[in-house]
């Protein structure tokens, strides 16, 4: 997307982060990360929401610098 | 001894510093695309609705892919350039 | 000095096999297992092989790099191969290389897909693939070391290491080597690379991002239309990726059914339309929560039943193994095309 003139944070779990990093030095990007607990597949609602609330807080700390 | 490298390659041509669009966190068109995996729409639209406390929502919009399995489609990428300054992407998995 | 990684030849001083294997597992290159040591003398040999084969090769991902003919011809070394199975090793790359095959999916993803490679035409014979007996096994120099090849291509020029950017949950044993010729001797329909337009005498290297071959055991059934039922049952699996990723998927059927299904009548396109009607899966047998998903991405069922695929044409029919009363299934990976190439001479 940054390739288009749109600033975009990805949101990927501590565990895919090396991915979302290889990938980017491979495109030559510097990504801007949103990392959160592993997994996100199969929480339930309960689970879902820590990660809604640390993503959440990370794109604030982030947009808001 | 003299070996060939295996990994050797040329690097492909790219990685030109785009400038970006300005954006406004705060009040600007934002979209949310998610990859298609399970609970990467649930992510997202709780964070939506999270940032609902401190901004206005509804120029906040949900994107997604057909495959999970498959690269975003051009025509996704540009329309989200075409009426949006800020992205957020999930990679649920 | 320049780093080894930008580094095309390389100087390890003396060095036996052994250490060798060891510099080379350092280095992230091996699939764990022993590797042939790539000089240059060897890969030279190898080169020669393609040298009427000019097409440049387009930037490989994820890694992005664009490889030459002498990085690729290492890892086939590395591999074992002979140098007469460069041709085939370069045609399978390109292969994956089409970008409807998706390689960047393909290597990244948590599924256990593995490039499945198969031969046809002449070239089967020449080189020794196996195209009966324990095809899909061991025993075979040209099966093991083509598909090794380019699996290692895929680890070095691609840059799929595993856990970094191959992030298959539990792999799969086909990632080591899945390759094997079609039977076209005991093919009572068309050879698979005629189907898709190549002529007879073509020799063709085709690839499809799948898992490893689901065995269709049925020795019970005497009529074509009994070991459709048992095929179209081992298809529906609603733990593949056939239902949401709708892609293409390989039924390779054992010469001994290929038989019965031709002697009752059944082509190529009457079997896929057959597999086609009786391969979906009942919603009964999927999760809420996966149907929810399903339906929500642009799945929905048809009634009471999800389809696999998209339609009767991504069922691919051919034929390879020896005697016994067994087929095979491979499901893909599904964002990928199954991609054909012609072999150079």
């Amino acid at each position: 997307m940054e390739k288009r003139g749109i600033t975009a944070y990805v949101i990927a779990t501590e565990t895919f982060k090396p991915l979302v990093l290889a990938q980017a030095k491979a495109r030559k990007v510097e990504p801007r990360l949103i990392v959160v607990k592993h997994p996100i597949g199969g929480l339930n609602a309960e689970e879902l929401r820590e990660r809604i609330e640390a993503a959440t807080r990370g794109l604030t700390e982030a947009t808001t610098k | 001894m003299r070996i060939v490298n295996p990994t050797f390659g040329v690097a492909a041509a790219g990685g030109d510093k785009v400038a970006l669009k300005p954006i406004n966190w705060a009040t600007d068109a934002i979209a949310l695309m998610s990859n298609s995996k399970p609970n990467a729409r649930e992510l997202l639209d709780g964070i939506r609705a999270k940032l609902g406390a401190t901004r206005a929502v509804d120029n906040i919009d949900f994107h997604y892919k057909n495959s999970a399995s498959q690269p975003a489609p051009k025509d996704l990428i540009e329309k989200v350039a075409a009426n949006y300054r800020g992205a957020l992407l999930a990679i649920a998995d | 000095m320049k780093d080894i990684a930008e580094q095309e030849v390389i100087d390890i001083g003396d060095m036996d096999v052994e250490a060798f294997n060891e510099f080379a597992a350092e280095q992230g290159w091996s699939d764990g297992m022993p590797l042939y040591v790539p000089t240059e003398e060897k890969v030279a040999k190898f080169v020669e092989r393609v040298r009427g084969d000019n097409r440049p090769f387009p930037p490989v991902p994820p890694r992005q790099v664009v490889p030459t003919l002498q990085s690729l011809a290492a890892n086939a070394v590395m591999a074992g191969c002979k140098p007469e199975y460069f041709p085939v090793v370069t045609a399978a790359m390109r292969g994956v290389l089409d970008p409807d095959y998706n390689l960047h999916g393909t290597l990244a993803t948590t599924h256990s897909c593995a490039p499945m490679v198969m031969i046809s035409g002449p070239a089967r014979m020449e080189l020794g693939v196996n195209c009966g007996s324990n095809c899909f096994g061991q025993g075979w120099r040209a099966n093991a070391t083509i598909g090794r090849a380019l699996g290692l291509m895929l680890l070095n020029v691609a840059g799929a290491k595993p856990g970094e950017m191959d992030r298959s949950t539990q792999g799969n044993p086909a990632k080591f080597t899945f390759c094997f010729g079609e039977n076209e001797e005991e093919n009572p329909w068309t050879p698979y690379h005629v189907q898709r337009g190549f002529a007879p005498t073509d020799s063709v290297v085709t690839v499809m991002s799948g898992e490893g071959p689901h065995n269709l055991n049925d020795h019970g059934s005497t009529t074509g239309d009994g070991l459709l039922t048992t095929f179209a049952g081992g298809m529906a699996n609603p733990g593949a990726n056939t239902i949401y990723g709708k892609g293409p998927m390989f039924v390779i059927i054992g010469p001994e059914h290929a038989a019965t299904l031709k002697r009752d009548g059944y082509t190529i396109e009457s079997i896929r339309e057959e597999l086609w009607k009786r391969s979906r899966v009942h919603i009964s047998r999927v999760s809420k929560e996966n149907l929810e998903t399903y339906t929500t991405t642009g799945h929905k069922p048809d009634g009471d039943w999800l389809t696999i695929g998209r339609d009767p044409s991504d069922i691919h029919i051919t034929v390879a193994g020896g005697p016994g009363k067994h087929s095979a299934f491979v499901p893909s990976f599904g964002g990928t095309t199954v991609a054909c190439v012609r072999i150079a001479t």
